[in-house]
C-alpha cells in the first residue's frame, strides 16, 4: 500500500528528472512543505481534508513553474542545479522547523481511523485513498502521454528540444508547465501524507534514499513505472521489516540504488 | 519567397557565416554546395530559426523573420529535414508524423496530409507503429521528410539528406525531392554529393568558409572546373 | 622560487596558532577555535578530492563517520588507546574510500549528479549499519572516559592542539597538492577527463589516490572530533549536516583555491555561532540555506575563486619571464617559425601546392619504409551499427598521410580507435612493434601517439601553458617541472607565447586550434593525428598551419591527418589513404588516388543518369 505513495512522490520526481534533466531535492521538501500545509488548514479550519486538494496543487503549481523559470534564466548547469535545489530543501526544512517546531504533528481527521471494505479486507482508509490516488495521477499522466499531442510534444521536447522548437513547439513554456506541474504532484503527495502518517521534520531525509531508488528502478520519465516500483520495494522493505529488523528497512533501498547506478546506469 | 541579405552568423567569437545573400523563389528547387565546415549546417539551420543571425536579414513572404522566436518559424511555412535526421526515435513513425503536424493549422489537415506521404512513401506503411530508432537509415530520412511534410510547409529545407546512405537508397531520395517540387513546395537543399544536387536543382550556390564563392544556374556549375578544385584537389 | 612562500606562510599561521592556549583564554574561545578548525579540516579535505576533479560527493560525512566511530567503538567500548585509533580511524576512512572509488570509478556513467547520490546513499547504508550493529545499537557511545594525552595546560587546549595540527597538514596537502601533478591531473580531469585521459593522464589511479587522501583527513578528523564531544549517536554523525556545510563552505570560499574551503569554513562557522548564540539556530539554517543558493547563482566560483585565476595567471607569466619568453602582443600568424622559399601566401586563396621535389623528404621514407603503426583488419561497431570494417592500413615512420573520405565514412572514428578512446570490436593495432590493441588512452599516450580534436577541448579552467605543460608531463613520464621547457619551446613553435598566460575562453578559433597543436608538440609524440586541423581557418591561417605540420615533420614526427581542405592534402600529404562506409578504398600517391573513379564517386556522388 505505501508502495503507492512512494511512486507518487516518484512520479513528480522521475518526470522532471526524465523529461526536463533536472534532479529536484527540493521535491522531498515540497511534499512535506504540503503536508504540512494541509495538516494546518484542516486543523486550523477545521474543514475537511479533501479541500486541500483543491487549494493547494494551483499554488505548487506556481511555485514549482516559478523556480523553473529563475534558474532557466540563469543559465546554471545541471549539476548546480542540483546543488540550487538542495539549497531550496534546507531552507523549506528550516522554515517547515520554524513554523511547526520539531514536535510532532498528526492530522486528526474523521478518517483517521477509519477503514475500507473491499473484498472483505479491511483496509485503512488513508492509505486506501493515496493508492488510489497514485493510480489515478500515474494513469492521467499516462493517457496524457500516450494518447494527446501535448503529452508527445512534452516527450519530443525531452529527446531532441530543438527539433521540437523547429516544428512549432513552444519548449520554454511547455517546460516551465510540466515543472509546475511536478511540484503539484508533490503537492498531491503531500496530502496524502499527512492523512497517514505523523509529520515530523527529520521526516524528509530518510525518504530521499527509497524515492530515488523508486524513481530508477521505475524509469526515469515513465508514469507506472514508478508505482510498481514503489510497490515492490514498499513490500520488500516490509518483509525486511517483519524479518530482521524494522531499522534495517532502509537499507533495501538504498543498496538497491546503488546496485542499480552501478550496474544498469544506463537505464537512467 | 525566400530572401537573405547580407546574413552574418557568429558561435561566440567565431564567426561561421559572412555576408550571404540567398535567395529562393517560390516554386524553385536551389541547392547550396560546399566542402565540409563551409558553414552549411549552420546556415540552414538559421533558415529554420534555430540560430541567431548577429547581422543581416531574413524575410519570407514579405515577413522578416530575423527577430522571431525559434517556435514559431514553423508557422510561417518553413519546414527543416535536419542532418542526421533527428526523429525523435523513442516515438514511433506515426507519432513523429503526427509531431510534424503539432500546430493547429496542420493539425487540422492531418489525415489528409497523412496520405499524401504514404502515396509518396508507401513503405512507411508496415512501419507506422515501430519505433523510429528501430529504422535502416533509408527508411529514417523518408521519416524525416515526411515529418516535415505533415507541416504542409511552403518550403522545404534539407540538411545533407544524402548522408550515410547506401547509393540507391540516394537515388530514391532525391527522385522524391524532385517530385516533392514538382507538387509546388520550394525546397533548399544542401548537399556534399555534388553531381546528385546539381542534377536536381535549378539554381545552385557554393558556400566555401561561410562566404557564398560561387552562384548560378546548375548546369553551368556542374561543369566548372573550380568544383573539381574543390572538391577533389586537382588541377 | 615563487612556490615557497605560501607555505611558510602556512607554518608561521600554524606556530602563531599553536600559541594560543598559552594566551589565557577562556575554555569557551578554544572550543570556537576548535570547532572553525575541525570544519576547516572536514571542508579541506572534502575539497582535495570533490574541489578538484568535480566529483562532487554528498557522502563526506560517511568517512568523517568511519572515524568517528573507529575512535568511539575502541576507545570507548573496548578501551584501547586514543591516538593509536584515530590513526586506524583515518587509515580506515581511507580504505573505504578506495573501495568505494574502485568500484564506482570504473562505470563510466557514474559522474556528476549522479557520483553525488550514490555517495549519499552510502552514507546513508553505513549510518543504518551501525545503528544496527553493536558498534552503536542505538543509543550512541559515550567517551568521557577516554584517556587523552595531555598536550598544552588543559583539555580543550589538548583538542584545540590536535585540530591545529590536522588543519595546518591539510592546508599544507592541499596546497602541494594544487601545485602538484597530482593536482595537475585532477583539474583535468575536472574540466574534461576524457581529454586528459588520451592524453596521459591516468584518471582512474588519480582519483583514487585523491579520494584516499580526503577520506583518511576525514576519518582523522573525525577519530578526534569523537572524544571531543565525548557522546555520539549515529543519527547526529550521520545527519545530512556533514556533507551540506562542506559542499557549502567548499563553494563559498572558492573550490579551486587551496584556502577557499577554510575561508568558507571560517565564515559558515562564526556566522553559525551568531545565530546559534542569538537563539536564532533555524533562521541561520534557512540563510545558510539562501547563501547557498545565491552563491550559485551570482558567484559560482566562490570568494576566492577569482584570486585563484588570477594566482595561476601570474605563475605562468613568471615562469615565461624566466625562460625569457617574449610576452609583447605578438600577431600568432605572421610570426611562422619555418621559413619558406616561396612567398608567404597572405593574397592567395590556395597554399600553394608542392610540386614533387625530392628533397622535401619523399625519398627520406621512400628508402627506409619502416611501419610505424599497423591496423589490421580493425572493426569498430556501435550498438549494431558497423562504422569501421575489416580496415587495414599502414603507416610508414616519418610520412605524411592523409586519411580521407565523405562526411560519416568513419575517419574521426579511426583516430578515436588509435587514440584508445573506443576499443575496436575486432582487430589488431601495433604500433612501433607493440600491440596497443588493448591498451588504456593513457597507456596509449605514453607510447607516444597525440592526436588534436577537430572541435578543440582545451582545459577551460587551466591557462595555454598549463594546457601544454600538464599534456607534455603526462606524456612523456616526467615532472611538471622537467616539462615546463618542453612547452614554453612548443607554445613558441606555434606562436602561442604572448598568450601563455590566457584561459581557453580568450583564444579565438585559429589560436585554440594551434593550442592543440602545442599540446600535441609538447608530448613530442611519435605519431601525431590531426583531426581536421584546418577547418574553419582563413587562408592564411591555414598557409601557416601547413609550414608548421611541414616543420613538425622535419623534426622527425610521422603525421597522420583528416583533412576536407583538399588543396592542404594535396601540399602535404605523402600518400593519401580513402575510406568509405568503414573500408578502404584507396590508398597511395595522392594525385593517382583522387584520379581513382571510385573515390571520385564517392565524393561527388553518382549521377542520376547512371542509375
Amino acid at each position: 500500500m505505501l508502495g503507492g505513495l512512494y511512486g507518487l512522490i516518484g512520479l513528480g520526481l522521475g518526470l522532471s528528472w526524465g523529461l526536463l534533466g533536472q534532479i529536484n531535492l527540493a521535491h522531498f521538501a515540497f511534499v512535506f512543505l504540503s503536508a504540512y500545509l494541509s495538516f494546518q488548514i484542516s486543523t486550523t479550519f477545521g474543514i475537511n481534508p479533501w479541500w486541500s486538494l483543491i487549494l493547494l496543487p494551483p499554488l505548487f503549481f506556481v511555485l514549482g513553474a516559478g523556480i523553473h523559470a529563475t534558474i532557466r534564466r540563469f543559465k546554471i548547469t545541471a549539476f548546480n542545479s542540483l546543488l540550487l535545489t538542495f539549497g531550496i530543501t534546507v531552507i523549506i526544512d528550516a522554515l517547515i522547523q520554524w513554523i511547526w517546531t520539531a514536535d510532532f504533528r498528526k492530522l486528526e481527521s474523521s478518517y483517521s481511523n477509519s477503514k475500507v471494505e473491499i473484498f472483505g479486507i479491511y483496509f485503512p482508509y488513508a492509505e486506501s485513498f493515496s493508492f488510489a490516488i497514485s493510480v489515478i495521477c500515474a494513469g492521467a499522466v499516462y493517457w496524457v502521454m500516450k494518447k494527446t499531442d501535448m503529452g508527445k510534444a512534452v516527450r519530443a521536447i525531452a529527446q531532441d528540444p530543438e527539433m521540437a522548437t523547429a516544428y512549432g513547439i513552444n519548449q520554454k513554456f511547455i517546460s516551465m508547465c510540466l515543472a509546475g506541474f511536478c511540484t503539484a504532484l508533490a503537492c498531491v503527495a503531500g496530502i496524502c501524507v499527512s492523512l497517514i502518517f505523523t509529520l515530523n521534520p527529520s521526516q524528509l531525509y530518510t525518504w530521499i534514499g527509497v524515492v530515488f531508488a523508486v524513481v530508477m528502478l521505475g524509469g526515469l520519465g515513465s508514469a507506472f513505472g514508478p508505482i510498481l516500483a514503489g510497490m515492490l520495494i514498499g513490500i520488500s522493505e516490509s518483509i525486511t521489516m517483519v524479518f530482521i529488523a524494522p531499522s534495517w528497512a532502509p537499507i533495501v533501498s538504498f543498496t538497491l540504488l546503488i546496485g542499480l547506478l552501478l550496474f544498469r546506469p544506463d537505464k537512467i | 519567397m525566400l530572401d537573405i541579405k547580407a546574413l552574418q552568423v557568429s558561435y561566440g567569437p567565431a564567426v561561421a557565416l559572412w555576408d550571404i545573400d540567398l535567395h529562393v523563389k517560390t516554386g524553385e528547387l536551389v541547392c547550396v554546395i560546399g566542402p565540409n565546415a563551409a558553414g552549411k549546417t549552420t546556415l540552414i539551420n538559421t533558415i529554420a530559426g534555430l540560430n541567431r543571425a548577429t547581422k543581416g536579414n531574413i524575410s519570407f513572404n514579405g515577413k522578416d523573420l530575423t527577430h522571431t522566436e525559434p517556435h514559431l518559424f514553423c508557422k510561417h511555412g518553413i519546414a527543416l529535414v535536419p542532418e542526421s535526421r533527428r526523429l525523435f526515435t523513442n516515438m514511433s513513425v506515426l507519432e513523429n508524423l503526427e509531431l510534424g503536424s503539432f500546430l493547429s493549422e496542420a493539425k487540422s489537415h492531418r489525415r489528409e496530409s497523412l496520405e499524401r506521404v504514404l502515396d509518396l512513401f508507401p513503405a512507411m506503411k508496415l512501419k507506422l507503429s515501430s519505433p523510429a530508432g528501430s529504422l535502416s537509415g533509408g527508411q529514417q530520412q523518408m521519416v524525416a521528410i515526411s515529418r516535415a511534410l505533415m507541416a504542409r510547409p511552403k518550403i522545404l529545407l534539407l540538411d545533407e539528406p544524402s548522408l550515410g546512405l547506401a547509393p540507391s537508397i540516394v537515388l530514391d531520395m532525391f527522385n522524391a525531392i524532385k517530385h516533392i517540387n514538382s507538387n509546388g513546395i520550394s525546397v533548399l537543399l544542401v548537399e556534399q554529393n555534388v553531381s546528385l544536387a546539381l542534377d536536381i536543382a535549378q539554381r545552385a550556390y557554393v558556400l566555401e568558409e561561410g562566404r557564398i564563392a560561387q552562384e548560378g544556374l546548375a548546369k553551368d556549375l556542374l561543369n566548372s572546373p573550380t568544383i573539381q578544385k574543390a572538391y577533389l584537389g586537382i588541377n | 622560487m615563487h612556490l615557497n612562500r605560501p607555505i611558510l606562510n602556512i607554518l608561521i599561521l600554524g606556530v602563531i596558532l599553536a600559541t594560543i592556549p598559552w594566551l589565557g583564554l577562556s575554555a569557551f574561545w578554544l572550543s570556537f577555535l576548535y570547532i572553525i578548525l575541525y570544519w576547516s579540516v572536514l571542508t579541506l579535505s572534502w575539497n582535495v578530492f570533490s574541489g578538484y576533479s568535480g566529483y562532487f560527493s554528498f557522502g563526506h560525512g560517511a568517512f568523517f563517520g568511519i572515524g568517528i566511530y573507529t575512535v568511539a567503538y575502541m576507545c570507548g567500548q573496548l578501551e584501547h588507546d586514543f591516538l593509536p585509533m584515530v590513526a586506524l580511524g583515518g587509515a580506515l576512512s581511507g580504505v573505504a574510500g578506495v573501495v568505494l572509488g574502485a568500484i564506482v570509478f570504473r562505470v563510466k556513467r557514474v559522474r556528476g549528479e549522479l557520483f553525488a547520490l550514490l555517495t549519499l546513499a552510502v552514507t546513508f547504508i553505513i549510518s543504518t549499519i551501525v545503528l544496527n550493529t553493536p558498534i552503536d545499537g542505538g543509543p550512541g557511545v559515550y567517551l568521557n572516559s577516554v584517556q587523552v594525552p595531555k598536550i598544552g595546560p588543559n583539555s580543550p587546549a589538548t583538542f584545540y592542539l590536535l585540530i591545529l595540527i590536522l588543519f595546518i597538514t591539510a592546508l599544507l596537502i592541499s596546497k602541494l597538492v594544487s601545485n602538484s601533478k597530482l593536482g595537475a591531473a585532477l583539474f583535468a580531469i575536472h574540466d574534461d577527463e576524457d581529454a586528459a585521459e588520451v592524453m596521459g593522464v591516468p584518471t582512474f589511479k588519480t582519483k583514487l589516490i585523491a579520494l584516499f587522501i580526503s577520506s583518511a583527513l576525514a576519518g582523522i578528523a573525525g577519530g578526534i572530533h569523537a572524544v571531543f564531544v565525548s557522546y555520539v549517536t549515529a543519527n547526529e554523525v550521520f545527519s545530512i549536516n556533514v556533507p551540506l556545510f562542506v559542499v557549502l563552505m567548499s563553494i563559498l570560499g572558492g573550490a579551486r583555491h587551496w584556502a577557499g574551503p577554510a575561508l568558507g569554513a571560517l565564515v559558515i562557522t562564526s556566522l553559525q555561532y551568531v545565530f546559534t548564540i542569538g537563539d536564532n539556530a533555524l533562521f541561520g539554517k534557512m540563510v545558510l540555506g539562501v547563501i547557498l543558493i545565491l552563491v550559485i547563482l551570482f558567484k559560482p566560483s566562490g570568494f576566492l575563486g577569482n584570486r585563484a585565476k588570477k594566482e595561476v595567471k601570474n605563475d605562468a607569466k613568471k615562469i615565461a619571464e624566466s625562460y625569457g619568453v617574449n610576452l609583447e602582443s605578438v600577431h600568432p600568424h605572421t610570426e611562422t617559425y619555418f621559413h619558406v622559399d616561396h612567398k608567404s601566401s597572405n593574397h592567395s586563396s590556395h597554399p600553394k601546392e608542392r610540386t614533387h621535389n625530392p628533397e622535401h623528404g619523399h625519398h627520406h621514407w621512400h628508402a627506409n619504409p619502416e611501419i610505424l603503426l599497423q591496423a589490421q583488419d580493425l572493426c569498430m561497431a556501435f550498438s549494431g551499427l558497423k562504422v569501421l570494417q575489416n580496415l587495414n592500413l599502414e603507416i610508414y615512420r616519418g610520412e605524411i598521410l592523409g586519411l580521407l573520405g565523405p562526411n560519416g565514412s568513419g575517419k574521426s572514428t579511426f583516430i578515436n580507435v588509435i587514440s584508445g578512446h573506443y576499443k575496436p570490436t575486432a582487430g589488431v593495432l601495433s604500433f612501433n612493434g607493440i600491440n596497443i590493441t588493448d591498451l588504456k588512452a593513457h597507456e596509449i599516450a605514453q607510447h607516444g601517439i597525440a592526436r588534436t580534436y577537430q572541435i578543440p577541448r582545451p582545459f577551460a579552467n587551466l591557462t595555454v601553458f598549463e594546457n601544454t605543460r600538464l599534456v607534455a608531463s603526462f606524456a612523456r613520464n616526467i615532472s611538471l617541472s622537467a616539462a615546463t621547457p618542453f612547452a614554453i619551446e612548443a607554445l613558441e613553435k606555434v606562436g602561442l607565447q604572448a598568450k601563455i598566460d590566457s584561459i581557453p575562453q580568450d583564444l579565438n578559433l585559429h589560436q585554440r586550434k594551434f593550442l592543440e597543436f602545442a599540446r600535441a608538440l609538447a608530448a613530442k609524440p611519435k605519431l601525431l593525428m590531426l583531426d581536421e586541423v584546418l577547418s574553419g581557418l582563413t587562408p592564411s591561417e591555414i598557409q601557416s598551419a601547413i609550414d608548421l605540420i611541414l616543420d613538425i615533420k622535419a623534426q622527425g614526427t610521422t603525421i597522420l591527418f583528416v583533412e576536407h581542405v583538399m588543396s592542404a592534402v594535396m601540399a602535404l600529404a605523402d600518400r593519401v589513404a580513402v575510406i568509405n562506409y568503414g573500408q578502404l578504398l584507396a590508398k597511395g600517391d595522392p594525385q593517382e588516388v583522387m584520379r581513382n573513379e571510385d573515390v571520385i564517386t564517392a565524393y561527388l556522388g553518382k549521377k542520376l543518369e547512371h542509375a
